[in-house]
Order: C-alpha cells, then sequence, then structure tokens
C-alpha cells in the first residue's frame, strides 16, 4: 500500500512538476528566442522483490529546451546579411533620393546653366540674359554645394552610428561574457540552465545584427563568439571590447580596432555583416565615391567656364576673370608619419582627373602613388620638386621638406572641390562673352575661305598681338607677327585643311572653304567695341558639352547621369538583397521557431494529458484508500 | 510539421507587412503618375529619362535660341527691303539725270534729291533692335555702323557676325555685317572700271566695259590715250603699251576697243590726248556710288561726256549694289527658313522626347490599378484569415 501511495505521489509530483513546464511554456508562447521546454519523465528504479523488480513511479528526470544549433547558425548568418544589406540600401537610398530628380536634379542644372549660356549667346549685350546666366551658375554652385554639405552631414551620421553601433556590440559582448560564467557555473550542477541557453542565445541573434558573428561551444557550457577574420570578441567569462580609432588619414572617418594583450589592432578590412558591416559598405561603396564623382564635376564645370572666361572679354572690353572658385585637392597626412616632407597636389589635366583617391608613399628613397580605389600603383614621371613635380592621374604633386621611410600621404583631387565651388562674379558685364582675339579677312582675298572660328587657347600666356596668315599655293600658310608688309618675324607655318584650327602664339583660327595664294587674314586682339561678339560664349558652351573628362570619353552632363545611375545601381542591388535575405531571415526564423517555439495546441493538448495522468494518479491514491479501508474494515 | 505559434503569428504579420508595402508603392506610382520614384528604382530607366530631360530642355533652348534670331533677321529683312526701294529710287533718278536734255538746275535738283535718298540709306543702315544693338554693326552691337561726314559715309562696325545655335550641329549667322550689305560692293563691272579723264575735250564717252574673255584679263590699271586719226594707245601703270590701233566709229559715232580680254564701248568722238582709264575693281559703297554721282550731277568743270561716263559706272554700281541686296535679302530668307525648319523638326522631337520619357517614368495607370486591387484583395484575404485562424486553438474546447 505504501507503495502504491508513494509511487501516486511521485506521479503526482513529476504531472505537477511537467504541467509546471507546460504552463511556462504557454506563458512564454509569444516569447521572442524563447525555446520551448520539455520535462523528461522516467521511470523511479524499480524495488527488488521476490517476483522481480517493480517500479516505483515517475520522475522528472530532467527538463530540456528544444535548440538547433544548425537553423540557429542560418538565422544568425541571414540576420547578418540583411542587417548588412539593409543598413547600406538605408545610407545610399539617402544619397538616391538626393539625386534622384529628373526635373531638378543635377543633370536638370547643368542644362539650366547651359541654355542660360545660350541665352547669352543670342543675345550678348542683354543684361537680363547675362544676369540669368549668373543666376543660374550660382544656383548650379549652390546646388554641388549643397549636395556637399548634405553629405557631410550623411558621413557624419554614418560614423556616429558606427560608434552607437561598437558600443552596443561591447554592451552585447560583455552581458553574453557574464552569461557564460553563469552558464558555466550552473552547469557544473548537471542541469542545464535553459533560461541562461535562451536569453544567451536571445543576445548572440541580437549581436549577429550588428556585425556578422561565429560561436564556437565550450565544454563547459560557454559558447565563444567569434568577429571578422576570427578574432574573439568573447572568450567564456572575458569580452574583448571593440573601439573606434580615428583614420591615420582622416581623423573624421572612424575606423574599428579590438583590445587584444598588446594593444590595439585594427581589423576595419575584415569587419563584414550586420549593421556595421553595412556602414563601412556605404561608406566605401557610396558616400565617399559620390562626394568625389560631385567633386569631379565641380572641378569640370569650373575649370571649364574658367578657361573659358580668361579667353573673352567682358562687356567692359577686360579680359574675363574666373567666374567659379572651386576646392582644392586635399593632402592628408597620415598621423604616424615622422618626416618633415610637406606635400601639395594640384589638378593638372581634366581629362586624366580621376574620382579615385591616391596614397602617395615614401619608400626605398621614393615615392609611389597607389590608386586607393583600384589597389593599382600609378605610373609617375618627374621627382616631385618645384621644377619637376611628380605627374600622374592627372594630378601634379610638389614636395618640400624631407620624408622619412614609409611616411604616407592620402591625396582626395576631388572629395573637397564641391564644397568649394562659388560664383566669383558679381556683375552681368564680368560675363566674357567676346573672343579676345578677332580675325578678319584681307580686302583682295579671292579665295572662298570665310572665318570659321577664332579664339584664344591659352589665356594666361596670350601675349595680345596682332598677327597675319597669308597662304601660299596648295594651302601651305605662313603665320607672321604684325599686320604690316613687308611681314614681321613668321611664327608658325603649316597647311592649310578646311575647317583644322591653324595655331599659334596661343590663340586658334578656323577657317573652312579653300584660300586662294595671296589671301591673308588677320588675327589680332578683339576691339573692346565688339560687345556683341559671342563667339567666346558659344566656344563655352561647346566646351562644358564636349567629351573632355576619362580620357575625352564623358562630358560633364554624362558624368552627372553616371554618377546617378551607380547610385541607383548600388541602392537597387542592396534593397534587392535586404529583401532576399530577408526573405532568408524569414524562413530561416520561421523554421527555427517552428523547431523550437511554442505551438499553444500542443500544449493544450499536453495541459489535457497531465491534467489527466494527474486526475488518475489522485484517483489511484483514492482507490488506495479504498484498498486501505476495505482491508481496515475486513479485519476490524 | 509543427508550426509554433509564435512564428504563425510573425508570418502572418511579415505577409501583411510584405503587402501594406507593396500597396504603398503602387499608391505613391499611382498619386505621382511616376513608376520611377529613384534612381534606384530603376538605375538604366532614371538615367535615360535624365538624359532625355536635357535634350528635351536643350532642344527648347534651340527654338528659343531660333525665336530670337527671327526677330533679328526679320528687321534686317525688312531694313534690306526699305534700302532696296530706296536705292531703286536713287537709280530712276539717275537714269532720268542720264539724259543730256537736264540743264544744271533740274541735275542740282535730282542731286538735292539722291542727298537725301543716301541719307535715307544710312538711316536704314544704323537701324537698331528692339535692345538697343544696330542691326549692321555685327560683334560691335553697340557701335553705330555707318558715320557720315558730307557725302562721305564710312563704316565703324566689326567684320564679323554673331553665330547662333540652331541644333548641337547646326548654326546661322543672326545678321549681316554693314560691310558686307553697304561696303564692299564689287565696283564697276566686278573686274574693272572705267572713267574719263578730267581734262578730257572730246565728246566721248566711255561705257562700264565688259570682259569678253576672263582669262586673257591682266589685272592691273590702264589708260587709253586718244591721238589723231582714230589711233589709241593703251598703257599699263608702268607707262608700258600694252596695246595700240585705230579704231573705226560707226554712222551713230559708237565704237569699241578691245583689250587683253575686255571690250570697251565708246560714245562721241574723242579729241586728241583725251584719256580714259581703266581700272582694276577694287571695291565701293552704295554711299559712294550715290556720292560719285551727286558730284558728278554738281560738278561744275566736267562737259557732259564725262557726266555720262561717271553716271554709267555709277549705275552699274548700283545694280551692283541692288544684287547684292538681293542676295543678302535671299540668304536672310534661306536662314528663316533654316529657323522655321529647325523649329518645327524641334518641336516634333521633343514630342518624341516627351512620349519616350512618360513610356519610360509614368505610371501605367490600367496596370498599376488593377495592381492596387489584387494587392488589395491579397491584403484583406490576410487579415481575414489571420483573425479567423487565430480564433482556432484547442483552449477554447477545454
Amino acid at each position: 500500500m505504501a507503495d502504491l501511495l508513494s509511487t501516486s505521489v511521485s506521479g503526482l509530483l513529476a504531472f505537477q512538476q511537467a504541467l509546471d513546464v507546460t504552463s511556462n511554456n504557454i506563458a512564454n508562447a509569444s516569447t521572442p528566442g524563447y525555446s520551448v521546454e520539455t520535462a523528461n519523465l522516467t521511470p523511479s528504479p524499480g524495488q527488488f522483490t521476490g517476483s522481480g523488480y517493480v517500479g516505483s513511479g515517475v520522475m522528472v528526470q530532467s527538463i530540456t529546451r528544444a535548440y538547433n544549433a544548425q537553423l540557429t547558425q542560418q538565422v544568425r548568418s541571414s540576420q547578418s546579411s540583411y542587417s548588412s544589406y539593409n543598413s547600406l540600401a538605408t545610407q545610399a537610398q539617402q544619397i538616391d533620393n538626393m539625386l534622384s530628380d529628373s526635373t531638378t536634379g543635377l543633370s536638370a542644372s547643368l542644362q539650366s546653366f547651359v541654355n542660360a549660356l545660350q541665352s547669352v549667346s543670342s543675345s550678348p549685350t542683354s543684361t537680363s540674359a547675362r544676369q540669368a546666366m549668373l543666376s543660374q551658375g550660382t544656383a548650379l554652385a549652390q546646388q554641388l554645394q549643397t549636395y556637399d554639405s548634405q553629405i557631410g552631414q550623411y558621413s557624419a551620421q554614418l560614423e556616429s552610428q558606427i560608434g552607437t553601433d561598437v558600443n552596443q556590440i561591447n554592451t552585447l559582448a560583455s552581458n553574453i561574457a557574464t552569461l557564460n560564467q553563469q552558464i558555466a557555473a550552473a552547469t557544473a550542477s548537471g542541469q542545464t540552465p535553459n533560461q541562461l541557453l535562451d536569453q544567451r542565445g536571445t543576445l548572440v541573434d541580437k549581436l549577429s545584427q550588428y556585425i556578422g558573428v561565429q560561436t564556437l561551444p565550450q565544454a563547459n557550457g560557454s559558447e565563444d563568439i567569434y568577429i571578422g577574420n576570427g578574432q574573439a570578441l568573447v572568450s567564456g567569462a572575458v569580452a574583448q571590447p571593440l573601439t573606434t580609432i580615428p583614420g591615420a588619414y582622416d581623423p573624421t572617418q572612424l575606423n574599428i580596432g579590438i583590445q587584444n594583450g598588446a594593444g590595439v589592432t585594427d581589423i576595419t578590412s575584415s569587419m563584414t555583416g550586420g549593421e556595421l558591416g553595412g556602414l563601412l559598405s556605404a561608406r566605401n561603396q557610396v558616400i565617399n565615391p559620390t562626394q568625389n564623382a560631385l567633386g569631379r564635376i565641380s572641378v569640370a564645370v569650373a575649370t571649364l567656364v574658367n578657361q573659358q572666361q580668361q579667353s573673352g572679354l567682358t562687356l567692359n572690353g577686360t579680359p574675363g576673370q574666373p567666374m567659379f572658385t572651386v576646392g582644392g585637392v586635399q593632402v592628408l597626412p597620415n598621423s604616424g608619419n615622422t618626416g618633415s616632407a610637406t606635400v601639395s597636389v594640384s589638378r593638372g589635366s581634366l581629362s586624366q582627373l580621376t574620382t579615385d583617391n591616391y596614397t602617395l608613399q615614401y619608400t626605398a628613397g621614393a615615392w609611389k602613388l597607389t590608386d586607393q580605389t583600384t589597389g593599382q600603383a600609378v605610373s609617375t614621371t618627374g621627382s616631385g620638386t618645384g621644377a619637376s613635380p611628380l605627374t600622374g592621374a592627372g594630378l601634379s604633386i610638389t614636395i618640400t621638406g624631407t620624408p622619412a621611410a614609409n611616411d604616407s600621404y592620402l591625396i582626395e583631387p576631388t572629395a573637397g572641390a564641391s564644397g568649394g565651388l562659388t560664383m566669383q562674379l558679381t556683375s552681368p558685364a564680368q560675363i566674357a562673352a567676346a573672343s579676345r582675339a578677332q580675325a578678319t579677312a584681307g580686302a583682295a582675298n579671292t579665295g572662298t575661305a570665310t572665318i570659321s572660328s577664332v579664339g584664344v587657347t591659352n589665356p594666361t600666356s596670350y601675349a595680345g598681338n596682332s598677327y597675319t596668315v597669308t597662304f601660299g599655293a596648295a594651302g601651305a600658310y605662313t603665320v607672321t607677327s604684325g599686320t604690316s608688309t613687308p611681314p614681321g618675324a613668321t611664327v608658325a607655318t603649316g597647311t592649310y585643311a578646311s575647317g583644322q584650327p591653324i595655331e599659334f602664339a596661343n590663340q586658334q583660327l578656323t577657317l573652312t572653304g579653300t584660300p586662294a595664294a595671296g589671301d591673308t587674314f588677320i588675327v589680332q586682339p578683339n576691339s573692346t567695341a565688339n560687345t556683341g561678339d559671342n563667339s567666346n560664349m558659344l566656344a563655352m558652351i561647346n566646351g562644358l558639352s564636349a567629351k573632355n573628362l576619362d580620357g575625352g570619353s564623358t562630358s560633364v552632363n554624362d558624368a552627372a547621369t553616371n554618377l546617378l545611375s551607380q547610385v541607383g545601381v548600388v541602392t537597387q542591388a542592396a534593397q534587392n538583397n535586404a529583401a532576399a535575405q530577408q526573405s532568408v531571415n524569414q524562413a530561416a526564423t520561421t523554421a527555427r521557431s517552428n523547431a523550437t517555439g511554442v505551438n499553444l495546441d500542443q500544449q493544450a493538448s499536453d495541459v489535457l494529458r497531465y491534467q489527466q495522468a494527474y486526475q488518475a494518479m489522485a484517483q489511484v491514491i483514492s482507490i488506495s484508500n479504498q484498498m486501505f479501508t476495505s482491508l481496515i474494515q475486513a479485519v476490524g | 510539421m509543427t508550426i509554433s505559434t509564435l512564428s504563425f503569428q510573425m508570418n502572418a504579420v511579415n505577409q501583411m507587412d510584405a503587402l501594406q508595402t507593396a500597396m504603398s508603392k503602387t499608391q505613391t506610382q499611382l498619386s505621382t503618375g511616376k513608376q520611377i520614384q529613384t534612381a534606384a528604382d530603376n538605375p538604366v530607366g532614371m538615367s535615360q529619362v535624365v538624359q532625355l530631360n536635357t535634350q528635351l530642355s536643350a532642344s527648347q533652348q534651340y527654338v528659343t535660341n531660333g525665336t530670337l534670331a527671327t526677330t533679328g533677321l526679320n528687321l534686317e529683312s525688312q531694313a534690306l527691303t526699305d534700302a532696296t526701294n530706296t536705292l531703286q529710287s536713287a537709280r530712276s533718278l539717275i537714269v532720268e539725270a542720264n539724259n543730256g536734255a537736264l540743264n544744271a538746275s533740274q541735275r542740282q535738283a535730282i542731286a538735292t534729291q539722291l542727298t537725301q535718298m543716301q541719307q535715307q540709306l544710312v538711316s536704314i543702315g544704323n537701324r537698331q533692335d528692339g535692345q538697343g544693338n544696330y542691326l549692321f554693326s555685327g560683334y560691335a552691337a553697340g557701335t553705330q555702323p555707318f558715320a557720315q561726314n558730307g557725302t562721305a559715309v564710312s563704316y565703324q562696325g566689326a567684320n564679323q557676325v554673331n553665330q547662333v545655335q540652331l541644333s548641337a550641329d547646326q548654326s546661322i549667322s543672326t545678321g549681316d555685317t554693314g560691310s558686307s550689305v553697304f561696303m564692299n560692293i564689287p565696283a564697276g563691272n566686278g573686274t574693272f572700271t572705267t572713267a574719263a579723264a578730267s581734262g578730257n575735250t572730246g565728246t566721248a564717252s566711255v561705257g562700264n566695259g565688259t570682259l569678253t574673255n576672263p582669262s586673257a584679263w591682266v589685272p592691273g590699271n590702264y589708260t587709253i590715250t586718244f591721238g589723231t586719226g582714230n589711233t589709241y594707245q593703251i598703257t599699263n601703270s608702268a607707262g608700258a603699251s600694252v596695246s595700240s590701233g585705230t579704231y573705226s566709229p560707226d554712222a551713230g559715232g559708237a565704237f569699241s576697243i578691245s583689250f587683253n580680254g575686255a571690250q570697251l564701248s565708246f560714245n562721241g568722238k574723242p579729241a586728241v590726248n583725251d584719256q580714259f582709264t581703266v581700272d582694276a575693281a577694287g571695291s565701293a559703297s552704295v554711299f559712294s556710288t550715290i556720292a560719285g554721282a551727286i558730284s558728278a550731277l554738281t560738278s561744275p568743270t566736267l562737259n557732259a561726256a564725262q557726266v555720262t561716263t561717271q553716271l554709267n559706272g555709277m549705275l552699274q554700281q548700283m545694280d551692283g549694289a541692288l544684287n547684292n541686296f538681293n542676295q543678302v535679302s535671299a540668304s536672310v530668307g534661306a536662314r528663316l527658313n533654316a529657323v522655321a525648319t529647325a523649329s518645327s523638326s524641334a518641336q516634333s522631337t521633343q514630342t518624341d522626347l516627351q512620349t519616350t520619357i512618360s513610356k519610360i517614368s509614368d505610371t501605367n495607370y490600367a496596370a498599376a490599378t488593377t495592381q492596387l486591387s489584387t494587392e488589395e484583395l491579397a491584403l484583406q484575404a490576410a487579415q481575414a484569415s489571420y483573425a479567423s485562424m487565430m480564433q482556432l486553438t484547442l483552449f477554447k474546447y477545454i
């Protein structure tokens, strides 16, 4: 009887405990990261009797949680990918929104400026057309400047987000380390601390939102967390905090370091996955390239317009002044430099100017220029002195002072350009619509050649003298200085081809038709009375429309369109990847949840099952009582 | 397979989220009328739209350029018509004056009228457009092209005119210079001019001459000197004899002399040592032509034959000037045509561009509306089924 009772009590206790577990499952049915727990019932050891072993009831041997390591890993890796793409997409979308406007975007502003130039060319003396051109030029400069400052804000937000993420990762890592310690202690008692495991799992899930993680379970129940190329973020009960390191060249751009015994190791390049990985990608793929590309557009507009301005005459008859100022090349020395060299860089050829950044390093007694984007060495000429500047990649580099070995400098040819783009002209009269040179056909010419255009090609060296182009037989021509007879010194000779410019003394004359032998053309400084001359404005329009970038394959407008489509492609790819990874993550989360989560119907049936078992046990006690009573009655 | 309650709920919510996102996107397409909101929606489409918009804007600017050019060209065309009319009147007066029957005071009256016509031509040449720019001063838009000092008129404008772009590869001149319209008109017959020396005493006058054999013509200045007995000698500017002979007048006293491919017609009897000159044609201005006629008509010293010779020359130059006006007018007309053609082709290009832009970037309302109703239906179904499935739990029956 006693056995019957004790067996029944063991059942009651076991089923009560099972019901406790079930009700805990029901209570946590909606708790994210909760793994369904099972009370594992096992028969109590039997008691030996002559007729064999009689079972002594049931006991809850252990309470285990459902766990699937593979699905958990899938959830985390897809979460890392999704967060990374999503954060890249969010950053890129800002730039995409900023640039995407087919009616007020950069291309539209560039075209409005060119249209304003066209209006001036149609009415060179009209002050209102000139004023409109100044306004459109100012608007264009302001738009590029606004883009630049917006990118600056996005960049600052991004850097601050990197700091926040690093703090978040450190907090999670430290919590995981603490849990590891508690889990190890609890596991030593022989039972698994399910709730602590769930808690840690949730924290690691959360950590995977910020950075890609790998986990390695240890025998004592703790879990080591690795990031990047196998750097231990958490090992056992110890967390290695990440830190942000100001960039060696640009201290505003943060790098990621991890503390180890010796100090801090820079692990930025291996930081992939998670929000942090996405932010670093956004910086390298969208923010910096966009700033550089916009900068190059600013440089191109300023250079082309300024050069033509200087080749022309203003309404007052004076040589034109540059219309725009543009920010210069940024040179950032490495914070670890020990030498005393100063590097100054100016832009050379527009067609060679790229949107990449470069590093200049002094190794083995020579300067080495490397394209940061491609990682390729750039071939250079010159020694870097003032007389022989180091030239390459459309840059002209002058070094003064003494460099130490391995000193290096970051050269940003265009990043700072847009920020400094401002309109310099204040009065409509300052627009140089007229050319500084004019050409006149000789009165006695008998050929059919007519003047197609004349212009100054190198305004800084143009001396403003008069020249006579005299044709001989078979299109041979001689350019002599002065307009008097006998002719002055010969300046240039050549053979004429219709439509091909005749170049001499920093100017060029283009004729069409066939000149006869003895025909002359006089090229001389333009009269200040020629206020209606629009030839310089036409040259400016042609310059802005011509393919002057990328070795003569890209116009300014092409560059703007290319930038837009590049940003669009990066954004679209990031959005698509984020969407794909989100589905993968949802599928993995569902699979894991199905494997380890709570199904209420199942729990309801468990409740019924355990309730019935409990009731049955209680009935057995009652029967045992009846048996005992009938025995007493029989005896009594 | 077991489905956890939490994942069932989460899945349902995720699905509804996705449907709502899709609906919001479709709704944005419907409300903005654009199916591309940013470059990320369709990078290729967006860059095409931006490029097409740039082309559209440039094309509109070209039409504006053309319209502005038209204004100037129409003014120029009117000026040329007026100048032609004035010059024709002047020509009729000179034809009238060339009639030997007029006396000195009648010739003086004609000269006075010619003076007024010359002034009229100067004022036509100095016309301005609405912005105060001179039509005929070329680049020197603010400089009055013609300055008059007595009957002498000089050109002060520039020798080049502006070009404007009608398309990326078509430009036209927006005007013509005063020098090409009024000043540099080939004198005489275009090759040489003829004149009678001032000391001539005979009655012979010379016509304008024609070039019968251009390949035989040797450019230069020549003097024809008549001798006794119908002889003549032609010398070049170096004094060397080029040709000599005798002329034979017909019944009316007319005769002609040929040399170096040129043929000169004379009328009347030259006195011995009378000289006529044949000079390489330079260029003459319409003003100097009229001035020449005025000075011939008012000259107290010239005899009738000399006046006739001079007036003949002036008439020929006037024909040259009228011809020049005509050619410039034709060229202005051709340019106006070019503007009209360019502008109508630009307009059809613009329509094409707008159609293409619309095809790429505009929302297809039929498709988008259908899509929105499909998405709406799906969302409703998802919500309804979720709500009803949430009712299904075993706990209801315990």
